[in-house]
Formats: structure tokens, C-alpha cells, sequence
């Protein structure tokens, strides 16, 4: 690259959420000041249109074959990337409007986790929609690459569950003392996502009261050294429960947290707390890893 | 991970599945030659296929590959076969599978790049001319029925595909291997079936340690075998993994496919099956009929397993001509005839590996040494043509009365004769002086040719002076890491 500056990075389909994922990312772009670069992958479907079933094995074959399927690909690849063009632009549009001068438009073929994971030294955060195009008109549930997108990188993600665009005002951050939320801790007190006008509440929830209320003053104790309009509460209980609930009584609009800890396998035995969150809770998330 | 393996197993279901059991419906046919090829009963190739194929579904670096018994290890196996006895390939098997796991541990992966486009076709073109040769002592002494139904096969393996709607839902070989044994049942021929060659299987296959005494004797017999096979399989694995990766356009893990081809080997051979890798055709068949994710795999070796242990009976009436046509089939397909034609047009060098290789394979029935010779003679013709990026520039000063060599390029083993020949020994100088800072000395025969240079000018009477001698030894080192950079590598291929 040749701009040393890190981008904000807006992944865009033809989502529902494609919008309020391009209007966040402006927002994100304008408050640390950094480039915006819209990313819209093309995934081919690797599927032929007609299969032959003959089977038997003759000259050239593997030539024809390649032929064959190159040349459906080939025009797969033209149309998704041409309709991936339109998005982009509408996309670009609306940052001009915004007043952003540094905007990047790219296309990339490949899925989004891979693509992530190639243009992870350029991103200073990830901006994405809870759920692609291929999940449009179910209510709840997640995308099917969420997960596998937000491990391919270690930047903070910004993952956008609502349609409606509303500049964040109040932020939750869930502390548990673990190292990922550690990391998370430092990252909102360099502010680059909070802006001054933004209400962190720091939210320790643990077993018991006392430790919560152990978790919280060691957690204060950074938010202090950073210049961040903070409220604290600790809380007793079940962790996904107790945030959601303080989530709602407090109308808040974004929750950051270290995500997804473990790994994969312990994922598929105890399930993740991080999906668990993502997908109780309506809210907007910043997830730091 | 997680993700991508669902994707590997659920992405493509139906065209999997459907896939699957054209490429079942093939591998029947050719795991009973190619067991009959090693000289063993047919069930030893179908047990074989039907593990090699399940397992490498779950285990395999390449989703979509298809595994089984096969032609280029099957020839390996003949004379273990034949001078031990089964148990004895058993447990060769076993053995190939543990040191291809070995390879994959050791990155063995990588030294496919030594093989260029000339070995692989050199390899496919052997390859074809073997299966093709297996199929003769099926041709040899028998009736005019033998031939009739062989041609009757081939002309219905390449015909019916053109009839229209039938003729691409139905296998073509599939067509043949019915309507031969419909003709020869209902008419009452008297030629050779399946059922003749040996035993096929009537149950599901069970674990069975080979019976083999555990010591170094035994080890000393299968060892070779072992090793062969090991290398085979994987050569034809990682070729076959290379095709369809660029078929489909995605990519693979080849460490993993040598672990996975290790483990099915193992698993191949404590089942009662014999060593398999990777099948070029049948893998171009299964992605042509559709076939993309792991499940087409699994779908191939599971229905492959039903289809002949519930059809053990039907299958032993088939007649050898039925199966000899598929073999000729698969031999004419797995040649590359474009590779005769451009004989002629490419470079010489590149058809005198091409048919080297294939010499060697067709006398020794071993394809690893072809590809070797093919991997030898290759870079043999490499190093000569690297050998004439070198040339050596010469001035005299008529003041100074001295005389400047300048050498520009390559020097090493196979150029050094020439960068000694450059010099003029009998000119007599006062001084002389050696520019090599624009060289490069690859090996210590090059720094060895440059002493002598020295040394004979010496005693001519000159003084000899060299310069930029640092610039021209780095090449010398090892560290082919330092290379890697752009500006390294301008360095020393720039030459200044």
C-alpha cells in the first residue's frame, strides 16, 4: 500500500444492513480520522450449471472440463462483480455526502473471512452486518461467516445489527478480567471509537458481588487514565443474562467486548459466550480481540 | 476451520451425492482389474477402494478427490505378490501408509515442484501405456468372442454418450458391463468372467492385523515395496490434487493429503485391502459429473461397498471383456495424445525427458524411477542452459601494459570448463586484473576454476589482482533465505 494510514473497512453486500454498515463506517472514519475503504467480496459458487454424467474417461478430458467451467465461472464472475460495482458506488456516494475525501472502493473474490485476513496489516477496524444478503427476511440468527470472519483478524469489529442509523450514544462494556477483555479495556481507553459525547458503562457481572466489584475498580482504574465519560456497576449473577437485562433498562445502543476467547472446539462443546451475546442481545457491537 | 469443513462436507449435497455414485459405478470395474493387475482376489481392490475413499474423505487435503486402489501402485506389488503371498502385501501396505504420514510430517510435499509439465505427462502417458499392457493376457489365446464383445464394449463406451437424453444419465462403461454380460449369459458364451479371477467379497470387510511374523526379515522383504508405493501414491495424489485444484479453482492442503493418503494406506491394509493413492481420471469424472465437496467422496467408497457385496453374484458373471473395455477406455483417456504431436514443435529438451521418463517407467513398471530420470535428465538440461549466461569481457591498456578481464554471470560446476577457456594463458602482460564483482560463483568448482585461473597466470609472470571477489562469493553461501528479497535477488541476478 502506498498510504501508510490504516483504513476503516466497510464489508458490503446487497444486505438489508449494507446501509446502516456503510453510514457506521462513515461515522467511524470521520471520528479517528481515518481513510474509509468499502470491501465487497465475490464468492463464486463453484457450482456447475449442468454436470455430465456419462463417466467415462477420454482424451483431454481435464482440458475440456477446465475450458467448460472456466467459461461458466467466467460469466458468473462478471455478473457478481458488476452488481458488486452498483453497491459500491451507492456506497461511495453516500460517504462524498458525508464529506469523507479518502474513500477507497475495492472488490475482492474469495470469502470474507479470507479476505479479511489478507488485508488485515491495512485495517485499523472492520465495520459488518450481523447477517449477508443470503440471510435477508430471517428475524433472528446470525451469518453464517460472522463467526469465522471476526477470527480471521485481530482488529476491533464493529458489528452492526440494526437497520436504523443512530450515531452510538451510550456503550456497555462487559469486563470479566480475562486477557481478551484486557485488550478490549485498553483499546476504549485510547478512544479511538469513543467520542466525547459517548457514556461508557463499565459492567462487571460475576458470581458473586465482591468480585464484581473487584473487576470493576481494577477496570476504572485504566478507564481513568484515559479521558473517558465513565459509569460503573457490578453486578451478581449469570454473565449473558445480567448484561442483557442492564443492556435494556439502559437503553443502550452498543456493547463492546473481547470476543471469542477460545477456540473453535471449545466453542462447539460449550458454545460461545460471544455468539450467545450477539445473538440475544439487539444491540450493536464492538467486538475486540 | 469448523466453517470450511461444513462447507467441504454439506456445500454441495445433491451434486455430490450424484457424483458419488457415477464414480462408484466406475471404480467397480477398475478396482477388480487392478487387483487382478497385482495378481490378488477382486475383493482385495474393492475392500481397498471402498477404505482408501472413505477415509480420505475425513482425512484428505483435497475435498472432491477421489482415492482408491489404483493402476500405478497395483504395478508396484506384483512380485511381493507373486514370491510372498498377500499377507506379505498387507503389510507393505501397512508400511507405505506410516512412511507417507512420515513424509507429510517431513513437508516431502514440496519437492513437487521439482516436477515439471514434461515428467507429469511423461508420467500420464506410461501410466497409460502400463494399464493398457496389464489388459494383454486378457487378449492373448482366447476365442474370437473375447474380441467381438471387447470391441462390442468400447464401441458402446464411446457411443452411447451421443444418444440423446439416455446418454448422459447413464454411465457409458456402466451400458457396456450390462449389456456384455446380458449377451454372454443369455447366449451361452464360454468366456472368461470376474468370477474366474478370484474371490469377491460377501461381507462387510473385517479388521484384520496381517499375518506376517513381526521381525527384521519381514521388514527387509516389504521395505522396498513399502517405500515404492509410498512415493508412487503420492506422486500421483499430489499431481491428481494439483488438477483439481485447477479445475475448481480453490486450493488444497498437501501436507494434509500425504498424512491422509498415509492413514487410508494403514487403513486400507488392515482391513484386507491393498495400497491406493489418488486417481486422476476418476477425479476429473467425479468433477464433471458434479462432484465438489468431501461427501462425494464418502458417497463413491460407501455405494461402491453396497453395490458389490449385495451384487457379489451379478458381478461375478461379468465377463473379462467387459472390463477390458473399460480398462482400454481408461487407458486412451489417461494418455495424452496432444503430447505426440508436440513432440515435434517443443523443445528438445523437453520430449527427451517426456519420452525418457516414460521409457523407464514402461521397462522398469515403476513410476517413481521414470519420474526421477525425468527430474534428472530435466535439471542436467537446466544446468546447461544456466551455463550460457556467462561470458567473459577483455581490454587491454597498452600503458599500464595490463590486461582486465571482466566476467559477467554464472559460474559454477557446469560452466567452469568455460570460464577457464575464456582466459588467454600464452598473452604475456605485466599485470593483470580479474573483475568478478559482476559474477557469480554458485559452487566451490567455480572457486576451484578461478584459483587455477590465478595460479597459471601467476606463473606466466603477471600480477594478478581480483576484484569485487565479495560481491562474486555470496552466491557461495547457503543462505537462500537472504534471496528472497527483491532487492537481493536484483542484486545478484543484476550483478552489480
Amino acid at each position: 500500500m502506498s498510504s501508510t494510514k490504516k483504513c476503516v473497512l466497510a464489508c458490503i453486500d446487497g444486505s438489508e444492513l449494507g446501509n446502516a454498515v456503510s453510514g457506521y463506517a462513515i461515522w467511524l472514519s470521520q471520528n479517528s480520522q481515518s481513510p474509509i475503504k468499502f470491501l465487497h467480496t465475490i464468492e463464486h459458487s463453484h457450482r456447475t450449471e449442468h454436470a455430465h454424467h456419462e463417466g467415462t474417461i477420454t482424451p483431454n478430458m481435464k482440458e475440456h472440463l477446465l475450458d467448460e467451467l472456466s467459461d461458466e465461472e467466467r460469466s458468473e464472475s462478471k455478473q457478481l462483480i458488476a452488481q458488486g460495482k452498483d453497491i459500491l458506488n451507492k456506497a461511495r456516494q453516500m460517504a462524498e455526502q458525508a464529506g469523507l475525501s479518502e474513500i477507497i472502493a475495492k472488490q475482492r473474490h474469495g470469502t470474507l473471512p479470507d479476505a479479511l485476513s489478507d488485508l488485515e496489516s491495512e485495517i485499523v477496524m472492520v465495520v459488518l452486518g450481523s447477517k449477508g444478503e443470503d440471510h435477508d427476511g430471517h428475524k433472528k440468527g446470525l451469518g453464517s461467516q460472522l463467526e469465522e470472519a471476526i477470527r480471521a483478524i485481530h482488529t476491533p469489529v464493529f458489528i452492526v445489527k440494526d437497520e436504523k442509523l443512530s450515531e452510538p450514544k451510550k456503550l456497555m462494556f462487559a469486563y470479566n478480567g480475562s486477557p481478551t477483555s484486557k485488550i478490549a479495556l485498553e483499546f476504549i481507553k485510547q478512544g479511538t471509537f469513543c467520542t466525547a459525547s459517548l457514556e461508557v458503562h463499565l459492567v462487571c457481572v460475576h458470581k458473586n458481588l465482591v468480585d464484581a466489584e473487584k473487576l470493576v475498580v481494577e477496570g476504572q482504574r485504566v478507564l481513568a487514565e484515559g479521558d473517558i465519560n465513565t459509569k460503573t456497576k457490578a453486578l451478581e449473577g449469570e454473565a449473558a443474562e445480567e448484561l442483557i437485562r442492564y443492556q435494556q433498562d439502559n437503553d443502550i445502543d452498543t456493547i463492546a467486548m473481547g470476543a471469542f476467547s477460545h477456540g473453535k472446539v471449545h466453542g462447539l462443546f460449550f458454545g460461545s459466550f460471544t455468539t450467545q451475546m450477539l445473538l440475544e442481545s439487539s444491540a450493536n457491537f464492538l467486538l475486540i480481540r | 476451520m469448523l466453517l470450511s469443513a461444513k462447507q467441504d462436507w454439506l456445500g454441495n449435497i445433491r451434486g455430490d451425492i450424484l457424483a458419488g455414485i457415477v464414480v462408484a459405478l466406475a471404480l467397480v470395474p477398475e478396482a477388480i482389474a487392478f487387483s487382478i493387475i497385482a495378481g490378488v482376489d477382486p475383493k482385495v481392490g474393492l475392500y481397498a477402494s471402498f477404505a482408501i475413499a472413505v477415509m480420505i474423505a475425513i482425512v484428505g487435503g483435497r475435498a472432491g478427490m477421489i482415492s482408491a486402489a489404483t493402476a500405478a501402485t497395483a504395478l508396484l506389488m506384483v512380485t511381493l505378490v507373486k514370491d510372498h503371498g498377500l499377507q506379505y502385501l498387507l503389510a507393505a501396505t501397512v508400511l507405505a501408509g506410516v512412511l507417507q504420514i512420515v513424509a507429510g510430517y517431513l513437508n516431502l510435499h514440496k519437492f513437487m515442484s521439482f516436477i515439471s509439465k514434461s515428467v507429469m505427462t511423461g508420467f500420464l502417458n506410461a501410466l497409460a501405456i502400463l494399464i493398457f499392457m496389464a489388459q494383454l493376457p486378457e487378449l492373448t489365446g482366447v476365442t474370437w468372442h473375447v474380441y467381438a464383445l471387447t470391441a462390442l464394449g468400447l464401441g458402446i463406451i464411446y457411443l452411447f454418450p451421443y444418444v440423446p437424453k439416455l446418454g448422459q444419465l447413464l454411465p457409458s462403461p456402466l451400458v457396456n458391463i450390462v449389456v456384455i454380460t446380458l449377451i454372454v449369459y443369455f447366449m451361452g458364451i464360454d468366456v472368461r468372467t470376474i468370477g474366474d479371477m478370484g474371490e469377491l467379497p460377501d461381507t462387510l470387510p473385517i479388521f484384520l492385523w496381517p499375518d506376517v511374523p513381526l521381525n527384521f526379515e519381514t521388514l527387509q522383504i516389504i521395505f522396498p515395496y513399502s517405500i515404492s508405493i509410498a512415493i508412487v501414491g503420492l506422486l500421483e495424489s499430489l499431481m491428481t490434487a494439483n488438477v483439481i485444484d485447477e479445475l475448481t479453482d480453490t486450493e488444497s492442503d498437501k501436507k494434509r493429503e500425504c498424512k491422509g493418503q498415509g492413514i487410508a494406506n494403514i487403513g486400507s491394509g488392515l482391513i484386507g485391502g491393498m495400497a491406493g493413492c489418488a486417481m486422476i481420471g476418476q477425479s476429473i469424472i467425479n468433477v464433471k459429473s458434479g462432484g465438489r465437496g468431501r461427501l462425494s467422496t464418502m458417497v463413491a467408497g460407501t455405494f461402491l461397498l453396497i453395490l458389490v457385496v449385495f451384487l457379489s453374484d451379478i458381478l461375478s458373471i461379468v465377463p473379462m471383456a467387459a472390463l477390458v473395455a473399460v480398462m482400454i477406455m481408461v487407458s486412451i483417456g489417461t494418455f495424452d495424445w496432444g503430447s505426440i504431436k508436440s513432440l515435434k514443435t517443443n523443445p528438445t529438451s523437453a520430449s527427451t525427458v517426456m519420452v525418457a521418463t516414460v521409457i523407464v517407467v514402461v521397462w522398469t513398471h515403476n513410476l517413481a524411477f521414470g519420474v526421477f530420470t525425468g527430474i534428472l535428465i530435466g535439471s542436467l538440461f537446466m544446468a546447461q542452459r544456466l551455463s550460457q549466461f556467462m561470458y567473459v569481457d577483455s581490454d587491454y591498456n597498452e600503458d599500464t601494459d595490463t590486461r582486465t578481464y571482466t566476467i559477467i554471470g554464472q559460474v559454477f560446476f557446469n560452466s567452469s570448463d568455460k570460464f577457464i577457456a575464456f582466459f588467454d594463458f600464452k598473452e604475456a602482460v605485466d599485470k593483470i586484473v580479474i573483475d568478478v564483482h559482476r559474477a557469480h560463483f554458485w559452487d566451490i568448482t567455480a572457486v576451484a576454476a578461478l584459483d587455477k585461473v590465478v595460479i597459471k597466470l601467476r606463473r606466466e609472470g603477471a600480477d594478478v589482482s581480483i576484484i569485487g571477489l565479495n560481491d562474486a562469493s555470496e552466491t557461495l553461501l547457503d543462505k537462500f533465505a537472504v534471496h528472497d528479497k527483491p532487492e537481493e535477488i536484483e542484486k545478484i541476478m543484476g550483478g552489480h
